[in-house]
């Protein structure tokens, strides 16, 4: 009877469990997520935006009309209750209560979900936003947000839910994250006429024949590189290192950077190109001791915060005196509340793809600030909500040019992103996808300083100000970055 | 002697692949419900579970699990049956990954590739990872335990790096991109149109059968077969000498069986098993990225072994079903509770679910880890909680309770 008591017990621990076993395996792939969060500037423009809570109603009526920006008709709900009865309607869309679903594809529990799940969060935010104004062109639109764990068969597995036709089917989506993910649902996607907004500054993206599904966004690693290198090359002296992870991130970082400085004829005196071990604990003397010899006036470096730190401080306790710039991942202001804060405020250059939190005063600034306040005020402040903020905006804006072109279908969704610019609103340099490569990728890119005294951990999006960083240049393309004839930097198979 | 289970009057009886007829029977069943799972049935559509497996969603995460479990079987024989902890499986997985788009794949500006077909690439999978296996293995033969576990350990580690060198990248695609796998169409040899066609939608005799059908009935095949064999070694006189070298190694030697000789062909069998789902692995992903063959697979074979029930065939099948189900049902169940209004589910939906604030402990909210915990962090440390649960409790796994599930009844009302 005692056993069977056990037995009955365990039987209902698992009952009540009911599961368990998560799936993400992988680790360390570079690609998009890892590196920066937090971040904001300015502190000018901050007052205006963060303090009160009424503040919060003026952009809202302001911010119906970005909506449109790209169409010339007028965002009115009721005026354009004609036009849904002649709209072209599918998978992913319920006529009846007037329902768009955009599918988010990401990791919520796998390698990279401490920077993702807020992400996620950010986006959410921005469709209860615009629902609460109207939605787009009187449609709601609902995210189905579905976690991979980074794991590719999961990543298909969400896929193929939200490419079917249940309650779960989506017209598009709005973020899908991870390289070799994206790449294994490409072919599927071109068949189901899907779009998707990646989180990955990889160059090869905006190829056609790589990435013809996937709206790439912002500059590429590639081109940040030549933007920074150019940048480092014109303030601090010829003579550069470059260390970066091996792949798509970091060898593209690398190659995007050599091609800056052979144009500059600038010295070249360590090239670490895929010599950072992105494994956890690995061990970094062999890169800093190459540093410390090679005398360099700078270090560019493409891999995660977690090198960054150890590289940087290693090199400098060898008496390495040089200054360090980075891909946007290198850094993360939380370094600036470790040991390494100190060296990276008077050190450190970072490059970003887009304006970060607060360190502008632009209409999309205001937008992303005000809406975290009202919806999530108490999300610590981070840059990662511009970045959805961002997916939101592009996502919007070609389902109103797909609602005005009468085919909300997932074919008239694609078309529709085809032949749109998309406007960011001052977050980052505006987008489209039509026509040929080289007249469409971003070639302008961020550069900040790294400010101390201006980071305060632990604040949230109700406070003012900044996490740490200065704005120097941006959008700043550089003369490389603008004469360069687009080709996928880093190759893929 | 017909249903008396443990009545055995030859030894030959004894150790028959399905010694009753119930069991044929149950087994036949069986293998029809699985075959017939995936398709638009009268009967198999009023079987609940049945039913909601063969839903076309949930018709990867079953192919999955047959991928699991073909792996797991390998594990199996070599952690369960012959004792040899190995956190290496990942590492021969991979080998065959790699071992498979080498052959199967198409060659290019910076890959290398045969384009041959599958019947070559799939054994061939299997056989590049057994012919690693046997280099391995006199490791195990110097080593036992927890220090074998860590010399395997280190492969993983040494395979992630072979990957991202630039031969490796030549065969499995640059780090962080991968390369594109070989579909698993049937050819002769390298004719446009395939013998049979697994890849895409399209008639199989009078039916129509979409790709993830195909897709699962093909891994089906392969399981079984897998699984026929890992059972018939099982049985005959290799099991025998596995498990007494699990049991004690020193002791079946001096009984006369040769240590070295079957340590190396528990690792050549366990690697080809790994080998081959591998490969199966990398079909179902469409691609091969070194990185995913790392050491968080090989933990969740591990997870697979305990919670299934180590050293029985059917233990791996039920905790790669169980692993691999588990968070697909968590979540399945929370997204059923959120919808839930009144009732015994809305009186649970109110219990558990959370958006902040008031006491449930599974937020639907997304938020950033921290407390209450979503679902997904939830599938995450009950992953971890039940291993050592079942250390604890259950040491015989999914199938120790089954055993005393049946056990008990088989004694019912008495307690002995």
């Amino acid at each position: 009877m005692r056993q069977l008591r056990w037995l009955v017990a365990v039987v209902c621990v698992l009952a009540l469990m009911a599961a368990s076993c998560g799936d993400g395996d992988t680790a360390g792939e570079p690609e998009a997520p890892s590196g920066d969060t937090e971040e904001a500037v300015d502190e000018a423009a901050a007052p205006d935006v963060g303090e009160d809570g009424p503040d919060t109603e003026e952009p809202d009526t302001a911010m119906d009309e970005p909506e449109d920006t790209v169409v010339d008709e007028p965002v009115d709900a009721a005026v354009d209750e004609p036009e849904v009865a002649v709209l072209k309607t599918g998978l992913g869309v319920d006529p009846a209560t007037m329902t768009i679903r955009v599918g988010v594809n990401t990791d919520l529990s796998g390698p990279f979900a401490t920077l993702t799940t807020p992400m996620a969060d950010g986006h959410k935010v921005f469709w209860e936003w615009l629902n609460d104004r109207g939605g787009v062109q009187g449609w709601t639109v609902e995210p189905v947000i579905l976690d991979s764990g980074y794991d590719v068969p999961k990543h298909l597995e969400n896929y193929e839910v939200m490419a079917g036709e249940g309650d779960e089917s989506v017209v598009m989506f709005s973020l899908a994250i991870g390289s070799p993910h994206n790449l294994a649902t490409m072919d599927a996607m071109r068949e189901d006429h899907l779009v998707a907004v990646p989180l990955s500054w990889y160059s090869g993206w905006a190829d056609p024949d790589i990435g013809s599904q996937v709206l790439e966004v912002q500059t590429s690693y590639c081109v940040e590189a030549m933007n920074g290198v150019t940048y480092m090359a014109e303030t601090y002296g010829g003579k550069w290192a470059l260390i970066t992870w091996p792949g798509d991130y970091g060898e593209d970082a690398a190659i995007g950077a050599k091609l800056a400085g052979e144009a500059l004829g600038l010295e070249l005196v360590y090239d670490g190109q895929g010599a950072v071990s992105p494994a956890p604990g690995a061990d970094h003397t062999p890169v800093i001791t190459e540093i410390v010899d090679s005398g360099a006036d700078w270090v560019w470096i493409a891999a995660s915060a977690f090198q960054t730190a150890p590289i940087m401080g290693g090199a400098f306790q060898a008496g390495f005196q040089g200054r360090w710039a980075g891909s946007g991942p290198s850094w993360n202001p939380a370094l600036l509340n470790t040991p390494v804060g100190p060296l990276a405020d008077q050190l450190y250059t970072h490059n970003y793809y887009t304006v970060l939190w607060n360190a502008s005063d632009s209409q999309g600034m205001q937008d992303v600030v005000a809406a975290m306040q009202e919806y999530r005020p108490e999300a610590p402040f981070d840059d990662l909500y511009v970045l959805s903020w961002i997916q939101g905006l592009i996502a919007s804006q070609i389902l109103d040019q797909a609602i005005t072109d009468g085919d909300l279908t997932r074919a008239g969704v694609e078309a529709a992103s085809k032949k749109i610019t998309v406007d960011l609103q001052g977050l980052a340099p505006d987008q489209s996808w039509s026509g040929e490569p080289n007249d469409n990728i971003v070639r302008e890119s961020y550069i900040y300083d790294i400010d101390l005294a201006a980071y305060t951990p632990g604040r949230t999006v109700m406070d003012e100000g900044n996490n740490g960083i200065a704005l120097i240049k941006g959008p700043y393309a550089s003369e490389t970055a603008l004469n360069w004839e687009y080709e996928p930097c880093f190759l893929a198979s | 002697m017909l249903g008396r289970p443990r009545l055995y009057t030859a030894y030959r009886q004894e150790i028959q692949l399905l010694p009753t007829w119930t069991q044929k029977t149950v087994f036949a069943a069986f293998v029809a419900v699985l075959v017939l799972l995936p398709f638009d049935l009268p009967v198999i559509d009023h079987i609940p579970v049945i039913r909601f497996l063969g839903d076309p969603e949930w018709l990867r995460p079953m192919a999955k699990v047959l991928v699991y479990a073909v792996a797991a079987l390998g594990l199996n024989l070599l952690s369960g049956v012959a004792g040899q902890v190995s956190l290496g499986h990942a590492f021969f997985m991979g080998v065959g990954a790699c071992a498979a788009v080498y052959l199967g794949g198409t060659s290019g500006e910076t890959t290398w590739g045969h384009s041959l077909p599958i019947w070559i690439w799939l054994p061939g999978a299997g056989v590049a990872a057994a012919l690693l296996g046997v280099v391995v293995s006199p490791v195990a033969v110097r080593l036992r335990g927890l220090y074998l576990a860590i010399v395997t350990l280190g492969l993983v580690f040494v395979g992630i790096h072979l990957g991202n060198t630039s031969w490796g990248q030549k065969i499995a695609g640059p780090p962080g991109l991968g390369r594109e796998f070989p579909e698993l169409d049937l050819r002769f040899w390298k004719e446009e149109v395939p013998l049979v066609d697994v890849g895409g939608d399209g008639r199989w005799l009078w039916f129509d059968v979409s790709d993830s059908q195909k897709r699962y009935l093909f891994l089906l095949v392969v399981t079984l077969v897998l699984a026929l064999v890992a059972k018939n070694l099982l049985r005959g006189r290799t099991g025998r000498a596995l498990q007494a070298i699990r049991d004690r190694d020193v002791a079946a030697e001096v009984m006369g069986v040769p240590d070295f000789g079957y340590k190396l062909v528990a690792f050549a069998v366990s690697s080809f098993f790994a080998g081959v789902a591998g490969a199966l692995f990398a079909a179902l992903s469409q691609r091969v990225v070194a990185a995913d063959f790392g050491l968080f697979l090989s933990v969740e074979f591990i997870a697979v072994l305990l919670i299934g029930g180590a050293g029985t065939t059917a233990g791996p099948m039920i905790g790669a079903f169980f692993v691999v189900m588990a968070p697909e049902f968590v979540g399945a169940f929370t997204k059923w509770l959120e919808q839930a209004e009144g009732g015994l589910a809305g009186g649970l939906s109110r219990v558990l679910l959370t958006e902040g604030g008031d006491f449930g402990v599974i937020n639907t909210t997304i938020q950033t880890p921290g407390w209450t915990l979503s679902v997904y962090d939830w599938n995450v440390v009950l992953f971890g909680a039940l291993i050592v649960v079942f250390l604890i409790v259950e040491p015989l796994g999914l199938f120790g309770l089954w055993v005393r599930i049946r056990n008990y009844w088989k004694r019912w009302p008495f307690s002995y």
